[in-house]
């Protein structure tokens, strides 16, 4: 009886390995934990901290010195503190009949000089009709200035940060109050065709630069008096406007308030891209995928708050976010929605398709190559070997020669000025495929392999899970040159194991696959016929459920 | 209630846990132990026969859960019985369950090595494995249940495909002739089949996480029923396809089944390859199942946190993966586990239930 267990007990090489099993995802543990901790230490005060941004109303009780109302002491605090940089300019003037003296304060370029002389300057030095003994703010605003964007300001610092910001800002003797009689017009790009997301059939139109423009779009797609925007200001030390966007009777308010406790304990001295607050506002940020929805489409936005979810947008960059996101929305483009529904379903397929192929073909060509050339069709097995005969490297390395390369050909063709940037490409695959061919570095299947992953990269339709994708390959290739098909199953695995556990704004990253939610796959591989589509995302939980009145 | 932090899985999620706990090795294996035990083709009545044992098996220990939403056994057991005769049983059940993870890989590592990597060490497929799967247990039973969801119907697609592929070789007189020998063979397959259900236990612990416990009957026995009927299809496909003579000498008949035949003109002539594929994605469902109840029960009945269980699971499990040397070992593990879930269901649901009736009817007693 002892004999045959203690015959069974393993010999000390076993318990070697289990020490091994043990320490090593002990150790990636720790480090992972720190390196979260670390990471995440950096990225958000405190809840409550009076540092972080402020939402308007609150900016407005903050109490800072006052205009005093006496024409000379103003000006001179006020050049005091502005008057240094070149670009501010003053332009003091007699206002007509009643002999008080005023200025305009403005910084160049950033004045309409043409509303300026004609509304203000022509009206107070010319045509003023004199009418009353003293000239005050109500009957400037009232009677005088003829002007629509017209706002008073008391306090000092910030008019000089309005003025600095491009405010034309007007003080006349006697009065306590600043008037900003003309609006910043710096120069700003015209609007274009969306250069990340291009379409054949859609509209053309895309964000630009402007919140207030980008805004704009998003109320000109339609009527509707829910669509309701909360006006942010993010940045400690430079402010930017920040909006988030969402319809009021469709959202989950839940959802809602979680997405603005996180946006105001954004803290950061400025946020120069919407990539900021992206990361800022992330759930996982160890993650290779990405959490948010970075869109330069209005189209995309509106139909995104239609399905409950809310969107971002950042004064300076053209990228909206979209929160929360779901995987199958990264292989989602709006054009399936504006093609009937039979095109717009074998996308869907053909997206889900190349997505697996960018992810796992070279890793499978790895796994087939080096360890079961018996698993595929005889005939292939010895095509591919004969033309691999003069290759004097293992398959991964192969492969990582021509992946590297085909990453640093694209990484080129994009930096590239735009008249060489394609030439450049093209000459480059060519040289680099044929030759490297002809040289004996690289087998010819494996160059169609290359080909057909990079290609199939480029067709997923957000730009940033294709970056995704193609440094997960990588992964993927070192699974498969280890462990052959089985790595490549134990990669997979992973990667499932990862996004189940992925959470964007509490919606499982994973939905509707799991969680299933089967109404929510007319949207999925297939694009039913809209007629068919009758309800909101289920996942999102929305307020109204029905897409009909 | 939008960001959900409480660990409750739906109905559906907690069928599918039920299924990919159970449906696993024996896709492989059942055809040729049922055949064996039995010795005519009524081998397939075995089965069915064992999946409505195992129905009604299921149907106790649900309904003794549901006397205690909320709680799982290693909870209960210890409110029934006392403190100590619970936590011995709940013991008895984590090691039952650690020695079932290791049986799994076991098996996995040596369909592995004989088919796709020959002369890799087993620790070599061993290791990552494990490590693979304490990265999905440290997920909770949420991240489990939802990587059970999307891996289900790409295995149950490819299985139902191989499965109408290899009708170009099925033969109806291989079934023949039908209960030739009476009932007794069918009843002597009964012992293999028991085993290819093990793991059905896992039903105590999962009832305590669903968000509906009143549904828990309905959804575990569709839980069952699904590998039930997928195992009656195995083993009528088998042994229809390879007729009982060859499906007794092969060690793997299924996988011989589907690499008798080729489709020619297609990528893969032979479908060997993604049968394989996705009965080691079962593998893996299979495995995380008992390595999360083993580790949950650790945590649960010593009062520990549940990290450094995983963490204290994983050489554990390794070594009860290399105590069988030989294949033949391996199969004797198998045999035995197969008796521990019989000697297990009297001990645990059965006296269970049957004190806590006792106690309650009985002696009036508030458990």
């Amino acid at each position: 009886m002892w004999s045959t267990i203690v015959s069974f007990i393993p010999d000390w090489k076993t318990f070697m390995q289990a020490a091994i099993t043990l320490v090593c995802p002990l150790g990636i543990y720790y480090l992972y934990n720190s390196l979260y901790s670390v990471v995440g230490s950096g990225r958000a005060s405190k809840a409550g901290k009076a540092s972080g941004p402020a939402s308007p109303e609150k900016m407005a009780t903050q109490t800072s010195p006052q205009l005093s109302g006496n024409y000379n002491a103003d000006l001179i605090s006020i050049k005091q503190a502005i008057g240094e940089n070149s670009d501010v300019h003053f332009r003091e003037f007699m206002v007509y009949g009643f002999n008080v003296q005023a200025v305009l304060i403005f910084i160049d370029g950033m004045q309409d000089e043409g509303l300026i002389n004609k509304q203000v300057l022509q009206v107070l030095m010319q045509d003023l009709k004199v009418d009353s003994e003293a000239i005050t703010l109500s009957s400037i605003k009232e009677k005088i200035l003829p002007l629509t964007e017209l706002s008073e300001i008391n306090e000092l610092e910030k008019l000089q940060e309005k003025i600095l910001f491009g405010y034309t800002a007007l003080i006349i003797e006697g009065m306590s109050t600043a008037l900003l009689v003309g609006l910043p017009s710096g120069s700003k790009r015209a609007i274009t065709e969306p250069v990340s997301e291009g379409l054949l059939r859609g509209p053309r139109i895309s964000f630009s630069e402007v919140l207030s423009e980008n805004t704009s779009m998003l109320r000109r797609q339609g009527l509707n008096k829910n669509l309701e925007m909360k006006l942010y200001e993010v940045g400690t030390s430079i402010k930017r406007k920040l909006v988030v966007a969402y319809i009021n009777d469709i959202v989950n308010p839940e959802l809602l308030q979680e997405v603005k406790d996180r946006i105001s304990k954004i803290d950061m001295d400025f946020i120069a891209e919407s990539g900021y607050v992206e990361q800022l506002i992330e759930d996982n940020y160890m993650s290779p995928f990405q959490q948010t929805q970075n869109t330069e489409r209005p189209d995309r936005v509106i139909n995104s708050l239609l399905e409950g979810r809310i969107a971002i947008l950042l004064d300076g960059t053209p990228f909206a976010l979209i929160v929360p996101v779901t995987f199958s929305m990264l292989l989602q483009s709006p054009e399936d929605y504006y093609e009937r529904w039979l095109p717009g379903t074998m996308y869907r397929i053909l997206r889900f398709f190349t997505a697996f192929l960018a992810l796992l073909s070279p890793a499978l060509y790895i796994s087939f190559i080096s360890f079961h050339p018996g698993l595929i069709p005889t005939q292939l097995a010895i095509t591919i070997i004969q033309t691999r005969q003069g290759v004097p490297f293992p398959s991964v390395i192969e492969v990582m020669i021509l992946e590297v390369s085909i990453e640093i050909l694209r990484e080129a063709g994009i930096r590239l000025p735009k008249p060489i940037g394609p030439a450049m490409g093209i000459v480059g695959g060519l040289i680099i495929g044929d030759a490297a061919v002809a040289a004996g570095i690289v087998s010819p299947f494996l160059v169609i392999v290359v080909a057909v992953t990079a290609i199939s990269s480029f067709s997923v339709p957000m730009y940033s899970t294709g970056i995704t994708l193609r440094i997960l390959r990588f992964a993927g290739m070192l699974f498969a040159s280890v462990l052959g098909m089985f790595g490549t199953i134990l990669f997979f695995l992973l990667i499932i194991i990862h996004l189940s556990k992925l959470k964007s704004f509490g919606v499982p990253y994973v939905t509707p696959f799991a969680p299933i939610r089967f109404s929510d796959w007319k949207d999925l591989y297939v694009r039913a016929p809209l007629s068919l589509m009758k309800r909101r995302p289920e996942m999102m939980k929305t307020q109204k459920k029905k897409r009909r009145s | 209630m939008f960001v959900r932090s409480d660990d409750k899985i739906t109905s559906g999620q907690a069928s599918l846990f039920l299924t990919n706990t159970v449906l696993g090795a024996g896709i492989l294996t059942l055809p040729r132990s049922v055949t064996e035990s039995a010795k005519t083709p009524d081998s397939w009545m075995s089965v069915l026969l064992g999946g409505l044992i195992v129905m009604l098996v299921i149907f106790v220990m649900v309904k003794l859960s549901q006397q205690f939403p909320g709680k799982t056994v290693y909870q209960y057991s210890k409110g029934i019985i006392g403190k100590f005769p619970g936590g011995f049983l709940s013991s008895l059940l984590i090691i039952y369950f650690i020695i079932i993870a290791g049986f799994e890989i076991r098996v996995l590592a040596e369909i592995t090595m004989f088919f796709l990597l020959e002369g890799t060490p087993v620790w070599a497929i061993v290791i990552p494995f494990i490590w693979v799967g304490a990265y999905l247990v440290f997920g909770g039973i949420n991240s489990i249940a939802r990587v059970y969801q999307i891996i289900f119907p790409i295995s149950l697609f490819i299985l139902i495909l191989c499965y109408i592929l290899s009708i170009r070789v099925f033969d109806i007189n291989h079934l023949r002739p039908v209960l030739s020998e009476g009932l007794m063979p069918v009843i002597k397959g009964l012992k293999s089949t028991v085993l290819v259900y093990t793991g059905c236990e896992v039903v105590m612990t999962i009832t305590a996480f669903m968000q509906h416990p009143q549904h828990a009957v309905k959804s575990m026995l569709a839980g069952i029923g699904i590998p039930m009927v997928l195992y009656l299809l195995t083993v009528i496909v088998v042994v229809g396809g390879l007729s009982i003579d060859s499906v007794t000498t092969s060690t793997w008949p299924t996988i011989d089944l589907v690499r008798s035949f080729e489709i020619s003109g297609f990528f893969f002539e032979r479908f060997e390859f993604p049968l394989l594929v996705i009965w080691m994605m079962q593998m893996f469902c299979n495995f995380c199942s008992f390595f999360f109840n083993a580790s949950l029960g650790i945590s649960q009945v010593f009062k520990l946190k549940i990290v450094p269980v995983i963490f204290g699971l994983m050489p554990l499990i390794f070594i009860s993966t290399m105590v069988p040397k030989r294949m033949n070992d391996v199969f004797a593990v198998g045999d035995a586990i197969g008796r521990m879930g019989i000697i297990l269901f009297i001990l645990l649901p059965v006296l269970l239930s049957v004190v806590l009736i006792i106690r309650k009817k009985g002696l009036k007693q508030n458990v």
